[in-house]
C-alpha cells in the first residue's frame, strides 16, 4: 500500500473519514441521513448491510450525506446497492457502518471548495503488483524515488507488537496450560489403570515376561489411548468449530472466520498427545513395573 | 469418626492417586482464577484509569470518533460556567494535538500532546521538577514523561524545539521552543509512546487554532453530589454539549470493545469447570468402585446411606478445596505472564491491566469450585447410595 | 427349638427369590426360624444352600421377597433404609469372613467407629473399644493398623468391632474361612465366650468344630432348613 504523508492518527484516508462522519451521524444526529428525492438522478453510493439496516434504509433510496461533521453542505446520494464489508479482525467489535462512493464524487463531497488542490488529493493509493513478493523491494524503490511520500508493503509492519501476534502468543500461552493440565489428568487416569492392572502385571511377570516386555506393552497402551482420545478431541474440534464461528459471527456480524481447525493444528495436537499419554503411562506403571512380582499378585 | 476426619483418612489411604487430583484441581483452578481476573479486569482497571486523578465526567460537542468530532468553543467560559454549578468541583478544559521534536537521528520523533487550559487539577504526577504554572512568563512551560526527557536527553529547564502536526500535510508553521519544567508519568501512556503536557498557548503557537477551543472538558464532581448528579446538571444547562460519566464510558466498552475479553474467560472458565468435575469424578468412582466391600461392610454394621454419601463428598471437597487453595497463587503467578503478553499490545497505557484482582473473584471462585466438588460427587455418592449391600457382600466372597 | 428367653430375631415363612436372567432363583424357600436371648446357633450346609442370605436377611442387610421378620418383637419389613441401618448399627453386630477392617483405621479406630456413629462421646468411646480390645486378646495392639496384623488378629478386631455397641445379637458369616485351624479354634473359642456372657450368636460355617460349638445347629440344602430344625 502507498501511503501518502504522515502515518500517525490525525493522517486517516478519506475513506475512513466518511465513516467516521457516518459513525458520527448514527450516533449524534439520527435525522442528518434523510430521504429527499427533490434532486434528480443523483449521484450512486454503496451502503454496507449494516448501515441499511441501522437507519431503515433501502436500495433505491435517496439520501444526503455530509463531509462536515455539523452536517453543512449536504449532498444528495441514491443508495444504489448494498455491500457486505470485507472482515475486518481490528474492528471486529465496530459496527459498520460504512458508504462507498466514486472517488470524484468523494473528493466533491469532503474537499474544501477553496483549496483547488483538494480535488486532485489522495491520502491513500493502493497497488496491486505483479510479483508479489517484490513488495519491499519496490516499497524501497519507490520512497527513494518520491521522498513526500511513505510507501510500504502491506504484509509487512513490527511483527512483535502486531496485534494478532500478540493475541496469538496469548492464544498459545493458554493452550500451553491447557495442555499441561490435561497432562496432570492423563497422569491421573494412568495411575488408576495401572493400579486397577495390578495383578495383571503381576500375573504377566510370573508367567515370565520381563520388564522391558511389560513397559512395553505399557508404552503401547499407553499411545493408544492418548492418540485415540487426541484424535477423538480433533474431531470434537471441528465439529463444534461450526458452533463458536457460528455463535461469533451472529454476535458480532461479521463473515469473520474466529476459530478453524487446520490439518497443521490437528497433527500438532496429535503430536502433542502420543508423547504425553506415553509418558503418563511410563510414570504411572513404573513403580508397579519394578515391584516384586509376588506383592503384586498377593491380595 | 465423623465424615470429615473419614474423608480425609480414604484420601491419605491413597496418598499419590490423591495429590494428583489435588495437583490437577490446582492446575485447572489456577486457569479457571486467571479467566475471572481477566472477565472483568481490563474494565476494571480502564475503570479505574479514569478515575485516577478525580474526573468522573466527559464533556464533548459531539459524539464520534475523535477524528471528527467537533471541538467546544469558547471552552475556558465553558468550563468555568460548569465549575460554577453546585455538583461540579472543577472543570478543565483540554485539547489534544501532535508535534513533532527532533532527536539527533535524521527523523523526528511524534509527541503526543495534552494541552489544559487551567492550573488546577491534572492528569499526570510531577516527579522531578515543577508542574505547570499560570504565570504569563510560564505560558511556553511543558511537563514531558521519562520516555521523552530521555530520549531529548533533557531534563527540568532544558529547551525544546517544537514543531506542530496539525493536518495531514506538513506545517508550514515555525517551530517553537518550549522549556520543560518537569518530568510526570502520565497514566495513559503505552510504553512507547512520547508525552507532553502544557498550556493552551503550546498548542494554540503550534497550530493556529481558534482560540478558546477544547477538544473536551474534564469534570470532577463534588462528592457529596456524585458524577450521576454532575452529569443531570451540566445536560440541563448545556443540553448542545455530550456529558457522560466514567460509567457511562464503562458502559459502552464493556458493550463494544471488550466482549471479546468476557467471552474467552467464559468459555475457558467452563472448559477448566468441566475438566474440573470429571477429574475428580473419575478419581472418586473408581476409589469408590475399588472398596465396594468396604462400603458394603460399612453399611452392614449400621452405618446409613446418608453418612456414605457424606463420606464421599466430603472426600471431593477436600480435594477440590486443597487444590482450589493451591491454585490462586499459582494463579496470582500465571496471570502476572498473561498480562504482560496482553499488555504488549500497540497503544495500551502502561498502567492498564487485563488480570485484576477483586474480591469479588474470590467469592465467585469460591462458588465455582464448590460447584465442582459437589458436581464431582454426584455419581460416586450416587453410587454408594445405591449399592446393594447384600449382594456387594456375596461377590466379595465370592471374588 | 426355642430357648426359654423371649427370641430376638423370629422369622417365619421366609422367602428370598433374585431374578437371575435364566430365571428366578430361590435362595430361601419358606424358612422359619426363632434365635432366643443368649442363643449359640450354627447353620451348616453345603455352598451355595442359602446360609449367606439367610443371614444377611436376619440382619437386615437384605430384604425378604416374602414373610415375617421381627426383630425383638418389631416387624422390620415396613421399615426404612435409614431405620433399618440404626438397628444394625445398634441391636446387630456383624463378622464377615473377610474381616472388612478400614486399612488406614488403627485396631482401635476400627472399634471406636460404630460407637462414634451412633453418637457416643469420645471418651466412653475409647474406653470401651480399650476394654473390648483387650477382651479379644489385643489390647497391646491397639494402635496397629491392619496390614500389620495377622488373619486371626484382624478377626478378633472385627469381633470387638460388632460388639462395639453391645449388640444383643452377632451374626458371623463364616468367620474362620480365611484362617488356618489353629486361629480358626481360637476364634470359635471366643464365640464361645460371647455366647457365655448372653450375646445371642448365629454363625453360618462350613467349620465342623465352630458348629459342634453351638447349642443348636440348623442344616440348610437348597434354601430350606433340613433334619426337621424347624421353629
Amino acid at each position: 500500500m502507498v501511503s501518502a504523508g504522515a502515518s500517525r492518527v490525525r493522517s486517516i484516508s478519506r475513506v475512513l473519514f466518511v465513516v467516521g462522519l457516518i459513525v458520527g451521524f448514527g450516533h449524534a444526529l439520527p435525522s442528518a441521513i434523510t430521504v429527499n428525492d427533490t434532486q434528480p438522478d443523483p449521484p450512486a453510493v454503496l451502503f454496507s448491510r449494516q448501515l441499511l439496516a441501522a437507519r431503515h434504509l433501502q436500495v433505491g433510496d435517496v439520501v444526503e450525506l455530509s463531509g462536515d461533521p455539523s452536517g453543512a453542505n449536504p449532498q444528495q446520494f441514491r443508495i444504489a446497492g448494498s455491500y457486505e464489508p470485507m472482515p475486518d479482525p481490528i474492528r471486529v467489535t465496530s459496527e459498520r457502518l460504512e458508504a462507498r462512493l466514486h472517488l470524484p464524487d468523494l473528493l466533491r463531497l469532503t474537499g474544501d471548495p477553496d483549496n483547488p488542490q483538494d480535488d486532485d488529493s489522495l491520502s491513500a493509493i493502493s497497488v496491486k503488483l505483479r510479483r508479489p513478493e517484490d513488495a519491499e523491494a519496490f516499497a524501497r524503490d519507490w520512497s527513494a524515488r518520491v521522498p513526500a511520500i511513505g510507501v510500504r508493503s502491506s504484509g509487512g509492519g513490527e511483527t512483535e507488537h502486531n496485534p494478532f501476534e500478540v493475541l496469538s502468543r496469548f492464544h498459545q500461552a493458554i493452550a500451553s496450560l491447557t495442555v499441561i493440565t490435561g497432562a496432570v489428568f492423563l497422569l491421573a487416569l494412568m495411575v488408576l489403570l495401572a493400579d486397577e492392572r495390578r495383578e495383571t502385571i503381576g500375573t504377566l511377570r510370573l508367567i515370565g515376561l520381563t520388564r522391558a516386555r511389560v513397559l512395553a506393552q505399557v508404552l503401547l497402551e499407553g499411545a493408544i489411548i492418548a492418540g485415540a482420545g487426541a484424535i477423538f478431541g480433533v474431531a470434537l474440534a471441528a465439529l463444534t468449530e461450526g458452533v463458536f464461528n457460528a455463535f461469533f459471527q451472529w454476535r458480532y456480524d461479521t463473515s469473520l472466520i474466529f476459530v478453524r481447525v487446520t490439518p497443521s493444528i490437528a497433527w500438532r495436537s496429535i503430536a502433542v498427545a502420543i508423547p504425553l499419554g506415553m509418558a503418563a503411562s511410563v510414570l504411572a506403571s513404573w513403580a508397579l513395573v519394578r515391584s516384586n512380582t509376588l506383592t503384586l499378585v498377593r491380595r | 469418626m465423623r465424615a470429615l476426619a473419614f474423608a480425609w483418612r480414604s484420601l491419605l489411604r491413597r496418598g499419590g492417586r490423591s495429590a494428583l487430583g489435588i495437583v490437577g484441581i490446582a492446575a485447572a483452578g489456577a486457569l479457571m482464577f486467571d479467566m475471572l481476573l481477566l472477565s472483568r479486569g481490563l474494565l476494571v482497571s480502564v475503570r479505574e484509569l479514569l478515575d485516577a486523578f478525580g474526573f468522573d465526567v466527559r464533556v464533548l460537542a459531539s459524539e464520534g470518533i475523535p477524528q471528527s468530532r467537533l471541538p467546544i468553543e469558547h471552552a475556558l467560559e465553558t468550563a468555568r460556567a460548569l465549575s460554577a454549578l453546585p455538583e461540579v468541583a472543577s472543570a478543565v478544559p483540554f485539547r489534544i494535538g501532535e508535534a513533532e521534536v527532533a532527536a539527533d537521528s535524521d527523523r523526528p520523533d511524534e509527541v503526543a500532546l495534552f494541552a489544559v487550559g487551567a492550573t488546577t487539577r491534572r492528569i499526570w504526577t510531577v516527579v522531578d521538577g515543577r508542574d505547570l504554572s499560570g504565570r504569563e512568563d510560564d505560558a511556553l512551560d511543558v511537563v514531558v514523561n521519562h520516555r521523552l526527557a530521555e530520549r531529548m536527553n533533557a531534563g527540568p529547564g532544558t529547551s525544546l524545539e517544537l514543531r506542530g502536526r496539525c493536518s495531514a500535510t506538513p506545517s508550514i508553521l515555525p517551530p517553537i521552543t518550549v522549556r520543560i519544567a518537569g518530568v510526570a508519568t502520565f497514566p495513559f501512556d503505552s510504553g512507547a509512546q512520547l508525552t507532553m503536557a502544557s498550556r493552551f498557548e503550546v498548542l494554540d503557537r503550534l497550530c493556529e487554532r481558534p482560540a478558546g477551543e477544547a477538544d473536551l472538558i474534564m469534570v470532577a464532581s463534588r462528592p457529596e453530589s456524585g458524577p450521576d448528579a454532575a452529569v443531570d446538571a451540566i445536560r440541563k444547562a448545556r443540553p448542545d454539549l455530550y456529558t457522560f460519566s466514567n460509567d457511562e464510558v464503562i458502559e459502552r466498552f464493556e458493550r463494544v470493545g471488550f466482549s471479546y475479553f468476557r467471552q474467552i474467560s467464559t468459555a475457558l472458565a467452563i472448559v477448566t469447570l468441566s475438566f474440573g468435575i470429571v477429574l475428580i469424578t473419575v478419581l472418586l468412582t473408581v476409589s469408590v468402585n475399588q472398596r465396594l466391600g468396604e462400603i458394603a461392610a460399612l453399611r452392614a454394621i449400621g452405618f446409613s446411606r446418608h453418612r456414605m454419601a457424606a463420606d464421599v463428598l466430603w472426600e471431593s471437597a477436600l480435594l477440590v478445596g486443597i487444590g482450589g487453595l493451591a491454585a490462586i497463587p499459582l494463579g496470582m503467578a500465571l496471570s502476572i505472564w498473561l498480562d504482560a503478553i496482553l499488555r504488549s499490545l500497540p497503544g495500551v497505557p502502561a498502567t492498564l491491566h487485563f488480570f485484576v484482582f477483586e474480591p469479588r473473584v474470590l467469592w465467585l471462585y469460591a462458588g465455582l469450585l464448590t460447584g465442582v466438588a459437589l458436581g464431582a460427587a454426584i455419581y460416586p455418592m450416587w453410587l454408594v447410595t445405591r449399592l446393594p449391600i447384600a449382594g456387594t457382600l456375596r461377590r466379595e466372597f465370592v471374588s | 427349638m426355642s430357648g426359654s428367653h423371649p427370641p430376638i430375631v423370629e422369622a417365619r415363612d421366609i422367602w428370598r427369590i433374585f431374578p437371575m436372567p435364566a430365571g428366578p432363583v430361590a435362595a430361601l424357600r419358606e424358612v422359619t426360624m426363632e434365635v432366643s436371648e443368649g442363643e449359640y446357633v450354627a447353620i451348616a450346609g453345603p455352598s451355595g444352600c442359602g446360609k449367606s442370605t439367610l443371614l444377611h436377611v436376619l440382619g437386615c442387610v437384605d430384604t425378604a421377597t416374602s414373610g415375617e421378620l421381627r426383630l425383638e418383637g418389631r416387624d422390620v419389613g415396613a421399615l426404612s433404609d435409614a431405620a433399618r441401618s440404626r438397628l444394625r448399627l445398634e441391636k446387630i453386630g456383624f463378622v464377615f469372613q473377610r474381616f472388612f477392617l478400614l486399612p488406614m483405621l488403627t485396631a482401635l479406630e476400627n472399634v471406636e467407629l460404630p460407637q462414634a456413629e451412633a453418637g457416643v462421646p469420645p471418651a466412653v468411646r475409647l474406653n470401651r473399644a480399650r476394654l473390648l480390645l483387650d477382651y479379644v486378646g489385643l489390647g497391646h495392639r491397639a494402635d496397629h493398623r491392619p496390614s500389620q496384623l495377622s488373619g486371626g488378629e484382624m478377626q478378633r478386631v472385627a469381633i470387638a468391632r460388632a460388639m462395639a455397641n453391645r449388640p444383643r445379637l452377632i451374626l458371623a458369616d463364616e468367620p474362620t474361612g480365611e484362617l488356618d485351624q489353629a486361629t480358626g479354634e481360637a476364634i470359635a473359642g471366643l464365640f464361645d465366650l460371647l455366647h457365655k456372657d448372653g450375646t445371642a450368636v448365629v454363625v453360618v460355617t462350613h467349620d465342623p468344630s465352630i458348629a459342634e460349638r453351638a447349642q443348636r445347629v440348623l442344616r440348610m440344602r437348597d434354601g430350606r432348613f433340613v433334619d426337621g430344625e424347624l421353629a
